[in-house]
């Protein structure tokens, strides 16, 4: 059965590399505009990978993994933050917030799709 | 809005309020054109790339068909074992080129997120040429020091306190990254 991602982003050409990419490798992915689109969809269907952003207008990255990881079923699935930030103390606040992993910007597919791959299968 | 014409005959209080009122006045024109400029050119950038990835992933897939089509052609549809292995090297170099195109196009995303920060800026500076042009010369006397000494305490306090407003709302975080290659990866 294919997995599915929920890729959530606010810039279009973003979303548009990642679901590419993921599709490429084999995945079926879905896309969010910001944190709070993402957080609508997640609730319609339960996914098997979030990959978000942080810097969103409205629900940010870590409010969105919040609100994922206080749903029930949201609370073993894996979390990668996907974001131009790299410094220790939001990675710190990430880990805190439940995200399993942290990318750095911008993404190269392969090792993208391999760390995917790793968590998911 | 007072207008940036003054007269020498003024007293100097109601000077310095022309003085600050075309501040306020041409500082905010060329800030707004600026903010224009800045917003159009994050639209041109997100259309072009937009253009750039349909190609390239049209590009990719093209490929892929051209490769099977021409697996077919091949006596049994089955290549020889060299023909297989260049097809196949030939499959993962435009693979590795692909990727290499899909990471240096997500400049994109970084230069709009640096370009949404700027308009924050932009917007803050407004915001200080805004209040700068709040004054009217009938709200000050014509003369006296103390009178005018109030009148920039006071627009420095409002000035302080739409920083703080602006310092309170969500800020976009800068980008600090300096080349397009890929970047870390951590599991925790």
């Amino acid at each position: 059965m294919t997995k599915t991602i929920l890729a959530v982003d606010d810039s279009g050409s973003l979303r548009q590399m990642l679901s590419f990419s993921l599709k490429a490798a084999g995945y079926g992915v879905i896309e969010a505009i910001d944190g709070e689109d993402g957080l609508n969809k997640a609730k319609r269907q339960t996914v098997d990978l979030v990959l978000t952003d942080q810097n969103m207008p409205g629900m940010d990255g870590l409010s969105l993994i919040r609100a994922l990881r206080a749903m029930k079923n949201y609370q073993n699935v894996p979390i990668l933050m996907l974001t131009t930030e790299s410094g220790d103390d939001i990675k710190a606040m990430g880990r805190a917030a439940g995200a399993n992993g942290w990318l750095v910007k911008p993404f190269d597919p392969a090792r993208l799709t391999e760390v995917v791959k790793k968590l998911i299968g | 809005m007072l207008s940036w014409k003054s007269c020498s005959d003024d007293p100097m209080n109601t000077r310095i309020v022309h003085l600050l009122a075309g501040m306020s006045l041409h500082g905010d024109q060329h800030l707004a054109e600026v903010e224009r400029d800045l917003v159009q050119m994050d639209v041109l950038l997100n259309e072009a790339v937009k253009k750039l990835c349909t190609s390239f992933m049209a590009i990719h897939q093209a490929i892929d068909l051209q490769q099977e089509a021409l697996r077919s052609l091949l006596p049994g549809g089955m290549p020889e074992p060299g023909q297989a292995a260049r097809l196949d090297a030939l499959r993962e170099e435009i693979g590795r080129h692909v990727g290499a195109a899909v990471t240096g196009l997500q400049f994109q995303d970084m230069t709009s997120q640096l370009i949404g920060r700027m308009v924050q800026h932009l917007a803050g500076l407004r915001d200080v040429f805004g209040v700068l042009g709040t004054s009217e010369p009938a709200d000050l006397p014509e003369s006296g020091s103390d009178e005018m000494l109030a009148m920039l305490n006071r627009l420095s306090d409002q000035i302080g306190a739409r920083g703080d407003e602006r310092a309170g709302a969500t800020a976009r975080s800068t980008v600090n990254q300096r080349h397009m290659e890929s970047g870390g990866i951590e599991l925790f």
